[in-house]
């Protein structure tokens, strides 16, 4: 099986997977990054949504091929200890309930403030809308989307 | 006999998460006479817990309190410790919170206990309540966290409890003192001295002397509770402070769901199951599958069971298949891959054939055929026949299958040693799946399933841990999937083996929730409000899939058995037709003041699994009678609310027993709480629960047209939009919705706002109520837009979130504005109830908007949902 250098969280790992096998298992399975969750395997419910260079992508459908020459940032690495607005935001409005898609929820929020520090609803939305909550805690999502942009 | 022991016992060290080096007290309270009843009623009334202390304290003084129930996103695990923290006065920053594992015999109240006869009730019904329908304190459901429940179930004995502890600490400041107790009191974490002449003692500074204080008589510990003006967390909005220790684990992605459990050796298995409830493997070829690098063992999955294989009547035992165990995840689904296309399945089986027949579409029209026609009356008053007059209204409504999906599919792991079974399992119901677990892996034979004395050994075989759950909407009260890594265990003695599923097999193997048909019909009379009403009911009963339905390949006395088992069995209800416990959750309960009424069930056979989701039955009998609340106000040109209001009426306890409601499960409570004595001068409390009043729910269709400003919009809005209101009493708890909603000349759907007022007694953590409510929400309108699974030649149709969609952001209405009633009952339901009212609701604003009637779900097929 081919051999992979990955660069998750500022570290270097080396991993001999199969090529085939989407990102999201390398990092639960072989490095023991288990904040990426699963929710679908398909790109649909953005639970797996991790970063390569800044951008969020599906951890499910992208190959660790694909992942091998970018900077990886999984929900462990976005700060060292949840200070990252997002997450301050998140816990101060009391977003989580289940909490298990909210990892994913804020790696694309994080993507989201970069490039826009003061989204309105319907920008949000349009960037929210590949994260799916069944808890449905989306109101409490726009809000804190909007507390973080304050925050940073 | 005091409050305060010293835990010795290693396992118990373990389970505080400590090691053998602390000492740590657990607290108990009361008298060893009662040394032979279980045990959460020892914690307020009784004797050293003979297994893990509800609570302990550390030597510095810091709180380890074990959270038993699930916690699954409703936030009981920190709402229920909190409520505990505030009774004891402790510094919430010096409480840690460890989740117990599955121990029913720990955590059960002493239930079904009976009631003595003598004992006064203030009673609806003016006689002695049977223990039948108080579910929440059974004992095998100790740790069952449905039904919107845990709060409900657990405030006040936590409140006992803390107020017992209270009482040891501040009795031995004062001994220390030589002061009366009465001149003391606690305050976070410390015992204070009225005169402030005395420097204040930290609680680490008083556990040895609480060890020596006897256990405060019951009374005092009630007359000793905190009174409202000095809650610290109850009732308040600090509530949510208690709650961001968890949610800073979760947004860092630290907390360890079920499927983040890594173990050394561990094998990973996905399992192709049979489409077919109740079918078999024929045949299968391993060879391309093993060729996976990683790829381990192949091997068929089918668990010995007298009632067939998995499927409709087996008691929730998974559909069969055929295991892929890898290395890792993607191994075994590659594998898993490359074996589907090998393996023949067997529908020869009398029940398999008969499902294999089943098409959703034709039994729409089955449904509806068998509500055409009089079912079996339930509850009636006045004669409906003689009253219809000439202004007729009826219609007929329809809510498909509809599956759980929470966000973490099912997942399970397990290790087998030969003489114990460890199981690592994000359920609902850690009970039922630690003995169904126990069942498989030390081969019970089936006569034994239901023997106590066995569940007892059972639970001493098998240890249960119970990580939080990613969502569980009623998917996880199954125990389908933990049966299924107990069976790999078994079969791979030493080596951990995790069940993933992947969201097709969640979709496609869920316990669906009932389809029905409901039909409603009334006689409206000069005052345009129904002198008449008839409802009939047809769905698919969960009693079906728990006990096998009666088969052709079974002798008779075989299907008599089972009868009699589903008659007998928590109100199973009499096949094909729905339980008590069904039919109570918004059918026998219709609270409209109408003076001749008939409420029918309906026959409705099952050919899929069917289970619980999320207000369960409450979803399709609440869609159809708000639905059809407002369609009578249309035919009577009133307005929607007003009417409504009419219909309640000034409202009234039902008298349900008088209106030949034959059993009841959710209706049956008494009035007011209750102390019973027993066992001498013992007391237990009922838990506190409340007959149906349409007074409450007067109250929130009151409130939610105040805070929706309804009157003031009431015919303001220009056409295209329009406000819609529906009001719904389930697991105890009124709610009231109001959703503003437009409909484009396109025909397109956009939901703007929503507006609830809930009376779900004391909002012990408004925070997380509201949590609930917007989530409720959010849920509701996901399976009224969306929500549909389809079965063809008894397959399910639906794979994943891109042909079963669920709701997104974009779909969500921009604001919630909620309103919790103040009223003066204990807590009741909170995390179920806002669901049921959705549907109708949105049904409802539809049609002021000037949009179509919709009475079936999924209105997308109607109208475009905007996202």
């Amino acid at each position: 099986m081919p051999v992979f250098q990955l660069h998750v969280n500022g570290k270097m790992h080396t991993v001999n997977v199969d090529g085939n096998m989407p990102l999201l298992w390398v990092l639960r399975d072989v490095l023991g990054l288990t904040g990426a969750k699963f929710g679908c395997g398909v790109a649909q419910c953005g639970a797996c949504t991790v970063h390569l260079n800044g951008k969020a992508i599906r951890s499910c459908v992208t190959d660790v091929g694909v992942a091998a020459l970018t900077e990886i940032t999984t929900i462990e690495g976005l700060s060292d200890d949840g200070s990252h607005p997002c997450q301050r935001a998140w816990v101060s409005l009391g977003v989580p309930q289940c909490g298990f898609c909210q990892p994913g929820q804020i790696m694309s929020a994080a993507a989201l403030l970069k490039s826009n520090p003061s989204p309105d609803d319907d920008q949000i939305d349009a960037a929210m809308r590949g994260n799916i909550c069944r808890c449905g805690t989306y109101p409490r999502i726009r809000e804190a989307i909007k507390e973080a942009g304050k925050l940073s | 006999m005091t409050f305060i022991y010293r835990v010795t016992r290693r396992d118990f060290l373990r389970d505080l998460g400590v090691g053998t080096g602390a000492l740590v007290l657990g607290c108990s309270m009361a008298p060893e006479a009662s040394a032979a009843l279980p045990s959460f009623n020892e914690l307020i009334h009784g004797i050293p817990v003979p297994g893990i202390p509800f609570v302990a304290l550390k030597l510095n003084g810091d709180f380890i309190i074990i959270t038993h129930r699930a916690e699954m996103g409703q936030g009981i695990r920190t709402s229920l410790a909190a409520v505990f923290a505030d009774e004891v006065e402790a510094d919430w920053k010096r409480v840690t919170l460890r989740q117990a594992d599955a121990d029913s015999t720990k955590f059960g109240v002493p239930f079904p206990y009976p009631i003595p006869p003598e004992t006064k009730l203030a009673y609806p019904y003016n006689k002695t309540p049977t223990t039948k329908g108080m579910f929440i304190l059974d004992n095998d459901v100790a740790q069952f966290t449905d039904s919107s429940r845990s709060m409900a179930a657990f405030y006040m004995p936590m409140r006992l409890m803390a107020a017992g502890l209270r009482i040891a600490l501040v009795t031995a400041a004062a001994n220390k003192w030589g002061v009366p107790v009465s001149e003391c009191y606690a305050e976070q974490h410390k015992v204070k001295h009225i005169s402030g002449d005395r420097r204040p003692l930290d609680y680490s500074r008083l556990l040895l002397g609480a060890q020596k204080v006897p256990v405060p008589p019951y009374g005092d510990l009630q007359t000793s509770l905190k009174k409202p003006n000095k809650w610290r967390y109850i009732n308040n909005d600090k509530m949510r402070e208690t709650f961001e220790g968890d949610a800073h684990s979760m947004v860092t992605g630290k907390l360890q769901y079920g499927a983040d459990i890594q173990m050394r050796g561990m094998l990973t298995a996905m399992i192709e199951r049979c489409p077919v409830a109740n079918g078999t493997v024929k045949s299968f070829d391993p060879t391309e599958a093993l060729k996976v690098p990683g790829v381990v063992k192949v091997m068929k999955v089918s668990i010995p069971n007298p009632l067939g294989p998995g499927g409709v009547g087996t008691a929730f035992m998974p559909h069969d298949g055929v295991a892929v165990l890898a290395e890792n995840t993607w191994a075994a689904w590659q594998g898993r891959r490359k074996l589907k296309p090998t393996i023949e399945w067997d529908y020869t089986a009398p029940v398999a054939a008969e499902n294999r027949k089943y098409d959703s579409d034709e039994y729409h029209g089955t449904l509806r055929d068998s509500t055409s026609n009089p079912g079996m009356p339930v509850r009636y008053r006045g004669d409906v026949d003689t009253a219809w007059g000439p202004n007729v209204v009826d219609a007929h409504y329809y809510v498909p299958h509809l599956a759980q999906t929470p966000m973490e599919p099912p997942v399970a792991t397990a290790r087998f040693t030969g003489d114990h079974l460890e199981v690592w399992a994000p359920t609902q119901n850690p009970d039922i799946a630690q003995t169904m677990a126990g069942i498989i892996a030390f081969d019970i034979p089936y006569e034994k399933w239901e023997d106590e004395a066995t569940k007892d050994e059972l639970r001493k075989k098998v240890t249960l841990h119970m990580p939080l759950l990613g969502g569980g909407f009623g998917r996880k009260s199954k125990p389908d999937y933990v049966a299924e890594a107990a069976f790999l265990a078994k079969e791979n003695p030493g080596v951990p083996i995790r069940v993933q599923w992947t969201r097709e097999d969640d979709i496609r193997f869920a316990f669906y929730n009932a389809v029905s048909d409901q039909y409603l019909k009334a006689g409206l009379g000069p005052d345009g409000l129904p002198m008449a009403l008839l409802q009939r009911s047809a769905f698919t009963s969960l009693f079906g899939t728990l006990f096998p339905p009666p088969r052709t390949d079974f002798t008779k006395e075989q299907n008599d058995y089972y009868k009699e088992k589903r008659r007998v069995f928590r109100l199973g209800g009499q096949y094909p037709y729905g339980s008590s416990i069904e039919r109570s959750q918004g059918l026998e309960d219709v609270p409209y003041a109408v003076p001749n009424l008939r409420i029918e069930n309906c026959k409705a056979p099952n050919y899929i699994r069917v289970g619980w989701m999320r207000s369960v039955a409450n979803v399709y009998h609440a869609f159809a009678i708000c639905s059809f609340a407002d369609e009578m106000a249309k035919a009577a040109g009133r307005d929607p609310k007003d009417y409504l209001l009419d219909l309640i009426g000034t409202g009234q306890i039902l008298d349900l027993e008088n209106e030949h409601v034959e059993q009841n499960y959710n209706n049956e409570f008494p009035i007011q709480k209750i102390d019973v004595p027993f066992s001498g001068s013992k007391i237990f409390q009922v838990v506190p629960g409340y007959p149906p009043d349409s007074r409450r729910l007067r109250k929130v269709v009151e409130e939610v047209a105040r805070i929706s400003d309804w009157d003031a919009k009431k015919g303001t809005y220009p056409k295209g939009r329009g406000l819609g209101i529906a009001a719904h009493r389930s697991f105890l708890s009124y709610v009231a919705l109001v959703l503003d909603v437009s409909v484009s000349d396109n025909n397109e759907l956009t939901v703007n706002e929503a507006f609830c007022a809930i009376d779900c007694g004391l909002a012990v953590n408004p925070d997380r109520v509201a949590a609930q409510i917007e989530g409720g929400i959010n849920y509701g309108l996901s399976m009224a837009m969306l929500g549909e699974i389809t079965v063809k030649q008894g397959e399910v149709q639906q794979n994943n979130f891109d042909d079963y969609p669920v709701l997104r952001i974009s779909h969500a209405p921009k604001k919630v504005t909620i309103h919790m009633i103040k009223t003066d009952y204990d807590p009741t339901g909170v995390g179920e109830p806002p669901t049921p009212v959705v549907a109708p609701a949105l049904a409802n604003a539809i049609v002021a908007a000037g949009g179509l009637r919709i009475r079936e779900i999924p209105f997308h097929k109607k109208i475009k949902v905007m996202a």
